[in-house]
């Protein structure tokens, strides 16, 4: 049986990095670079910078 | 001869049960207040556990007391071999056999309470249903919940145990914040970064 096709975007989850546990997740293509953006941390009320988390910690 | 007398009108102001007790058991030789009272032998163990607001697993917070241990409340239980408490079990040594006390402890509690009335408390021997012995091991022991006593402490959420270390990194997390977002800018906003969070 053929495998099922990868769909053609992902689901990422965004972690803030004051280390709040805070995270926003977004969907983007598969082949696009990972995600990081400037981003409002509701729990130090700051913008800061949110860092694609990489599922089992590999790095694209 | 006067004191003796006041003394005497004074025990007859008690109530027979108490009058009864102290003819069988005179305070002079039974009574807590001659009672020797033993100091630790070694030093008791005073120094302080460890925080359990740590990520430290071994900080428990608490200790099982042992039995065998000096406890200043045990203490207070004093049996003279020649003149056997009736308030306290005592062992035959020769048959290894305990003997129950001569008053059981629904018995002692209501001599107890008795003796408080009249304020001779302290004429009574020394034991469990006794204030002191009460003050002293609550003392000991904090009011029955975990980590209360003396040396010990609570416990607490995992949230709390954690909330130092957690605000700690956070703390320094924010630190480090705007010279990260200088190097992210840096770097392409993200083209260059290498340091990606693992989830």
């Amino acid at each position: 049986m053929a495998k099922k096709a990868k769909s053609r975007t992902v689901v990422v989850r965004l972690i803030s990095m004051a280390m709040t546990g805070f995270y926003r997740t977004m969907i983007r293509p598969r082949t696009h670079r990972p995600l990081s953006m400037l981003k409002y941390d509701p729990v130090v009320k700051k913008k800061v910078l949110f860092l694609e988390a990489t599922k089992g910690g590999r790095a694209k | 001869m006067s004191t003796t007398q006041t003394a005497g009108s004074l025990v007859s102001k008690l109530p027979q049960r108490l009058r009864n007790f102290f003819a069988r058991y005179p305070p002079q030789i039974y009574s807590a207040a001659v009672a020797p009272r033993p100091e630790p032998t070694e030093e008791a163990n005073t120094e302080p556990l460890p925080s359990p607001y740590t990520p430290n697993r071994d900080a428990k917070g608490h200790k099982r007391p042992d039995p065998a241990e000096f406890s200043p409340s045990r203490a207070l239980l004093y049996s003279n071999p020649d003149h056997p408490n009736p308030f306290l079990p005592r062992k035959n040594f020769r048959t290894g056999k305990w003997i129950s006390p001569r008053y059981g402890l629904r018995t002692q509690a209501a001599l107890v309470n008795l003796a408080k009335k009249y304020n001779v408390e302290a004429l009574l021997p020394p034991g469990r249903k006794s204030t002191d012995f009460k003050e002293t091991r609550r003392e000991e022991r904090g009011l029955q919940i975990k980590g209360t006593g003396i040396g010990q402490k609570v416990k607490g959420h995992k949230w709390e145990r954690t909330m130092e270390s957690r605000l700690e990194e956070r703390r320094k997390a924010m630190m480090e914040m705007p010279e990260m977002i200088r190097l992210w800018k840096q770097r392409g906003h993200g083209r260059g970064w290498k340091q990606w969070p693992k989830r």
